[in-house]
């Protein structure tokens, strides 16, 4: 017990340091590029719980174009793509379109106590992998990494590392897929 | 007789254009050799800790050192037994960026990477898969935080992750890194990395 408030002390201090050391730390632009992915395979079909203990499952969306992130309270970069997710989520017709924000491997109260923090608290769907099945079967290797689905359930884009997602560029293929 | 040298005139021709293929062929399969001279270091005025960036063909790496305290916390916060948070400290950490900086296909194996020791000496880097077959023995799913074994990042892509050597604290040593753009491989040096320190004092 006594190792682990140490290591709890450890990580707040530590945590504190590298976010002052992460202030001048030159982290990459985040870009807008979607990579289009030239054989359409089918979106791994997935049931998962959010944040209000509710299932949602892929399957049940088809007719509307997806976003699929998955992500960590942990990953600098998930976090810094988190608002733009948001703005995205606002900017796109909800009838049309819907954003998963899929979770590796932590609970909801983490999660809870992250968005917390946040300037906007996130207005999408953030669901829990908890084992980390779905990113397997997704073929997920790192943190961040997207996925759009198009109406009829197959991966179009992919992007790999923090996006922009409110730019105007992502916006403008998730209005034509929905065109489709 | 007269024959007998045109053949052999034939043969030695042959032979030279079939060394010239086997030359250029074998050049063309080795790594183009970048000298790393777009190398920035950074230190951080209030903890002093140091990050090398790197920005060579279509390949950006950025190695950010990391405090064995910072590397107990994030273990320790995905419930990791104290015996591997300790093991984990243990190593050399660096916070890894990689980006695809070209408009092509960038590609990297960490197998393929070596460090180097101040005695001439080349080792591989211990790869993500090696971390969690080893994290699978102590009973650990958990999956994340290090930096993917291998990627194929399109344009814009990029990616980040803990790179781990097995060096004591403050060790200096060189990164052979390599890479392949659109298929066609490339290897970069980055000299004199130093692991992080045990702790630093901040002060007043």
């Amino acid at each position: 017990m006594k190792q682990r408030l140490r290591y709890c002390l450890y990580g707040l201090c530590s945590l504190l340091l590298m976010a002052n050391a992460s202030a001048d730390w030159q982290q990459p632009e985040l870009s807008y590029n979607l990579t289009r992915i030239s054989k359409t395979v089918e979106a791994p079909d997935f049931e998962l719980m959010n944040m209000d203990d509710e299932t949602v499952r892929l399957r049940e969306l088809r007719g509307k174009v997806v976003l699929v992130n998955f992500w960590a309270t942990w990953c600098p970069p998930c976090i810094r793509e988190m608002p733009s997710m948001e703005r995205l989520h606002q900017k796109v017709d909800a009838a049309d379109f819907k954003v998963l924000a899929i979770n590796q491997m932590e609970d909801v109260d983490q999660v809870f106590a992250f968005t917390g923090q946040l300037a906007v608290d996130p207005t999408f769907d953030i669901l829990f992998d908890s084992d980390s099945s779905v990113s397997q079967a997704y073929a997920v290797r790192g943190l961040p990494t997207t996925f759009l689905i198009d109406k009829q359930g197959k991966i179009r884009y992919r992007a790999i590392g923090g996006r922009i997602f409110d730019h105007e560029e992502v916006v403008a293929i998730i209005n034509k897929l929905i065109e489709e | 007789m007269q024959y007998k040298n045109h053949r052999n005139r034939s043969c030695s021709r042959a032979l030279m254009l079939f060394s010239l293929i086997m030359y250029s062929l074998i050049l063309a399969s080795l790594p183009a050799v970048v000298q790393a001279n777009t190398v920035s270091v950074h230190e951080d005025e209030t903890t002093g800790l140091l990050t090398w960036t790197v920005d060579d063909e279509g390949f950006r790496i950025e190695l950010i050192q990391l405090l064995p305290d910072f590397v107990r916390a994030i273990y320790a916060k995905h419930d990791f037994p104290p015996a591997e948070v300790e093991r984990a400290a243990g190593y050399c950490v660096f916070g890894t960026i990689l980006k695809n900086t070209s408009d092509g296909i960038m590609s990297y194996r960490v197998a393929d990477w070596r460090y180097r020791t101040a005695d001439g000496e080349e080792y591989p880097v211990k790869t993500k898969t090696q971390w969690l077959d080893e994290w699978k023995k102590a009973g650990i799913t958990f999956s994340w935080t290090l930096l993917p074994d291998q990627g194929d990042f399109e344009v814009g892509d990029w990616q980040q992750g803990f790179t781990t050597v097995k060096l004591p604290r403050e060790t200096e040593f060189d990164l052979i890194y390599r890479w392949q753009l659109d298929g066609k491989p490339y290897e970069g040096v980055l000299e004199n990395l130093k692991c992080a320190p045990e702790s630093i004092e901040l002060g007043e």
